[in-house]
């Protein structure tokens, strides 16, 4: 019996330990930082795809950190509405000197930064000259402002270097906010705070999981509709389906998992809703490949291959059909597009004897093309459509998957030894990067940036959009690219939510009438 | 004693230090430049070395190595690169989470595969010890993430019993927490219990056939007396060998359950990392998780001698 109760008693030691193991895990979950309040009842939760990396605008790109913040928790001087068209926001009007050097913005008054400084000229003139620091969302876009002139202390004058009409509209995205005097004295602070002008105080981010929005008291227009806002970050698709179905989320935001929201759209308690989005979905056609000559140089050859591309069924393989198909690098939202009269406009809709004739006319056989391909869903079943339709007309397609961002970015867009690649372009207006000979697109045209030039300088908007417009037909016949399609912006919503802004315009999600019934 | 002690603490030390040679050295030649990762597919060169410049990347790999360790001796995990504020708050938020995960699904694991192994063992011969060792074989064949996603369709999406995923927000409270936990920890737990269970019918099988069975057996000991008396004691310890392996192994290796489940543990935040080449986060929770595999194994050698006294004498 002795030794019985013995071994029992060491079991028991045994089992302290590991008890005492379980206890050390309960302890870590204890200790979890930024501890707030807990959810509102009345919050709104709106699940979302990509997670913000950082809170900075200034060292952080990509657009989940836009969406998040931009309109609802910083502010510029103009902003956009939701059919895309620039609206006063803390400027209640603009003028634009004839030489479109001078842009003199009318400060509304009576508003306050969520720690309680005035909004100054002192304060915007300060903000606007602090953007050449930034490193994240392309400062250079603003390059053209020279300085910033205090008119009043409710007027400030922008003075440009160069005239450039696109100016206003950048004004309208993250470059725009007009950070706070206290942000700008210490800018880490950008880090873990975020301090605006807007209808929501940032309340806390858990990294890469949740991001809380509290509405501001204070708040100098319409005070936002919930009292709270969650931003819950679903890396995986089917996860954020399955959290709406189960009430986890009371609305999606450009959920990704087209097969399953087909499912989703029979139970007839969620309503399912497609906008628009800023991406453009492009194949790249290298024509300056680094270690060598290359047969896309050919025009004859880039046109044949954008005649091989049957775009709607890479449309209803990619997006279940839910994508919109881009005649153009332009979107259907822009104010410029194709015009489908231009002169010496080639026909490039998809035909595959023609395709076959163009490359019998250019003298080439056997291609065999390398297309590195991004690490994405998307990607992978672009380019798995691609490769059957480019074999179709007889061009070997051989598909190299790269991570993205992160490998793809140095060796496709840094080395340049691809011959095809697709990217799912979602900054706006990307398809300036046409003006830039340097830009992985190597699209290197006189005529095009002579075109881009005569746009900057337009102090209109119908001057502007002629001018884009033409070089848009240009670049469509010299087939840099073939445009595919932009994805869409499904939203998923439960009874009773309302509110949730139905296009994607690259700038700030809307926030501020979201509701909960 | 003591110089058991000094050598056990020694190897913990130099493994540490060529953990941490290995981890800089490795992510250092990982393709991708955290500085335009960051900043996206338009921004311009110039924009990108002063981001570099701004984050010490431009500095050489030696410097960057010694102000990396330095910081770790004096328990600074760095700042990271993607956020910009102190990596610590960040990795101890998902151990936490990673750590309560796995415990919970590891005594579900041992709870239920103790008692199976044992039966399965002893019944070997017979219709229901056939049956519950094929049934344990079936589950070793299910992936964990399968398991999950049936979990969520029938407790979360069918009966609504439980959420189909996600973690309460910071400050809810401890009991906030068990709803969210149940099912990936039963996804994690059953799988585990399967393996556990198969590891504890060998292990006792094995000892069965040890002549201090028949002994006990022949002092008058039923077979089933003799086997829980003695036997099972002696069948725990590569079962717990094998517990604390698995342990280890989990803590990055839910990160398939975490994605299904969107836990915000140690996998997930290991690959977004590494998406986002947030090379000090990596550095970080590889580290912190050497550092608990060699505490674990400390732990199952603890165990080892306190279940078997034969070993306790080498020390």
């Amino acid at each position: 019996m002795g030794s019985r109760s013995g071994s029992v008693r060491r079991l028991r030691r045994a089992l302290g330990v590991l008890l005492l193991g379980c206890g050390l895990g309960l302890a870590g979950c204890a200790t979890d930082p930024g501890a707030g309040q807990g959810v509102d009842p009345q919050a709104a939760t709106l699940g979302l795809t990509a997670a913000p990396a950082g809170l900075d605008l200034t060292t952080t790109g990509g657009a989940a950190i836009v969406q998040a913040l931009l309109g609802n928790v910083y502010q510029g001087l103009v902003g956009l509405d939701e059919t895309g068209a620039i609206q006063p926001l803390l400027a209640t009007d603009w003028q634009i000197s004839p030489d479109g050097l001078r842009y003199t913005f009318t400060l509304r008054e009576g508003v306050t930064f969520h720690d309680g400084t005035p909004l100054t000229a002192e304060a915007v003139a300060a903000s606007i000259e602090h953007i050449p620091s930034w490193s994240a969302n392309s400062p250079s876009q603003l390059a053209a402002i020279d300085h910033v002139e205090i008119d009043s202390p409710h007027q400030v004058t922008l003075i440009l270097a160069d005239p450039d009409f696109d100016v206003l509209y950048r004004l309208a995205g993250p470059l725009g906010i007009i950070l706070s005097p206290a942000a700008l004295a210490d800018p880490s602070a950008l880090t873990s705070t975020a301090i605006g002008t807007g209808p929501f105080l940032l309340e806390s981010y858990q990294v890469g999981t949740r991001l809380v929005l509290a509405r501001n008291p204070d708040y100098w227009g319409t005070p936002a509709a919930s009292p709270q806002v969650v931003l819950r970050y679903f890396a995986d698709p089917s996860a954020a389906v399955n959290a709406i179905r189960t009430g986890g989320v009371d609305a999606l935001y450009g959920a990704e998992a087209y097969d399953l929201l087909v499912s989703l759209a029979e139970r007839d308690d969620l309503a399912i809703a497609t906008g628009a989005t800023q991406g453009v979905v492009v194949v790249t056609m290298n024509t300056t490949r680094d270690d060598g000559d290359t047969p896309l140089a050919d025009p004859l050859v880039r046109w044949a291959l954008t005649r091989a591309v049957d775009k709607k069924a890479v449309v209803e393989v990619a997006t279940a059909g839910l994508g919109t198909v881009l005649p153009s690098p332009a979107l259907p939202g822009d104010p410029y597009g194709l015009d489908p009269d231009a002169p010496d406009l080639p026909d490039l809709s998809y035909n595959p004897d023609a395709a076959r004739a163009l490359l019998a006319q250019a003298g080439v056989r056997d291609l065999d093309l390398t297309f590195t391909v991004p690490n994405r869903p998307y990607a992978q079943a672009v380019a798995q459509v691609l490769q059957a339709q480019f074999a179709e007309v007889g061009v070997r397609v051989r598909l190299v998957t790269q991570e993205f961002p992160a490998v793809w970015v140095q060796q496709t867009m840094g080395n340049r030894s691809f011959d095809l690649t697709v990217v799912n372009h979602v900054e706006t207006r990307s398809l300036w990067g046409y003006a830039d000979p340097g830009y992985y697109w190597s699209y290197d045209s006189a005529a095009a940036r002579g075109l881009f030039d005569r746009a900057r300088a337009a102090t209109d908007q119908a001057g502007y959009a002629a001018a884009v417009s033409d070089a848009v037909a240009l670049i469509v016949a010299d087939a840099p690219g073939i445009w595919l399609y932009s994805p869409p912006n499904v939203v998923v919503t439960r009874p009773g939510v309302s509110g949730v802004p139905l296009d994607d315009l690259g700038v700030g999600i809307d926030l501020s009438r979201l509701r909960v019934a | 004693m003591v110089q058991a002690v000094a050598r056990r603490l020694g190897v913990f030390l130099l493994t540490a230090l060529v953990a941490s040679v290995v981890v800089f050295l490795l992510l250092s030649v990982l393709p991708g430049d955290p500085a335009r990762v960051q900043l996206g597919l338009e921004a311009s060169a110039a924009d990108v070395a002063r981001l570099r410049a701004e984050l010490g990347l431009d500095r050489p790999l030696p410097v960057r190595y010694l102000t990396w360790v330095t910081g770790l001796l004096q328990g600074d995990l760095g700042i990271s690169l993607a956020t910009r504020t102190p990596v610590a708050p960040q990795v101890m938020a998902a151990l936490g989470v990673s750590l309560l995960l796995v415990t919970t699904a590891m005594v579900i694991a041992v709870v239920l595969a103790l008692p199976i192994g044992v039966v399965t063992a002893q019944r070997r011969h017979r219709l229901d010890g056939i049956v519950l060792a094929g049934v344990t074989q079936l589950g070793v064949a299910v992936p964990n993430f399968l398991l999950g996603l049936l979990l969520v369709a029938l407790f979360a999406v069918r009966l609504g019993w439980f959420p189909a995923g996600g973690w309460p927000a910071a400050g809810s409270g401890p009991g906030a927490v068990v709803p969210y936990l149940v099912l990936p920890a039963l996804a994690l737990g059953l799988v585990r219990a399967a393996i556990l269970a198969r590891y504890t019918r060998a292990a006792v099988i094995d000892v069965e056939r040890e002549p201090f069975l028949r002994t006990a057996r022949a002092g008058g000991l039923t077979a089933t007396q003799a086997l829980w008396r003695h036997g099972v004691r002696h069948a725990l310890v590569p079962v717990v060998t094998v517990t604390g392996v698995e342990f280890s192994a989990l803590i990055i290796g839910a990160v398939v359950i975490e994605n299904v489940f969107v836990l915000p543990g140690m996998g997930s935040l290991l690959l977004r990392s590494v998406a986002n080449r947030d090379l000090i986060a990596v550095q970080a929770v590889v580290m912190v998780i050497v550092l608990l595999v060699l505490v674990v194994n400390l732990l199952v050698d603890v165990v080892h001698t306190l279940i078997d006294p034969r070993l306790r004498g080498t020390s």
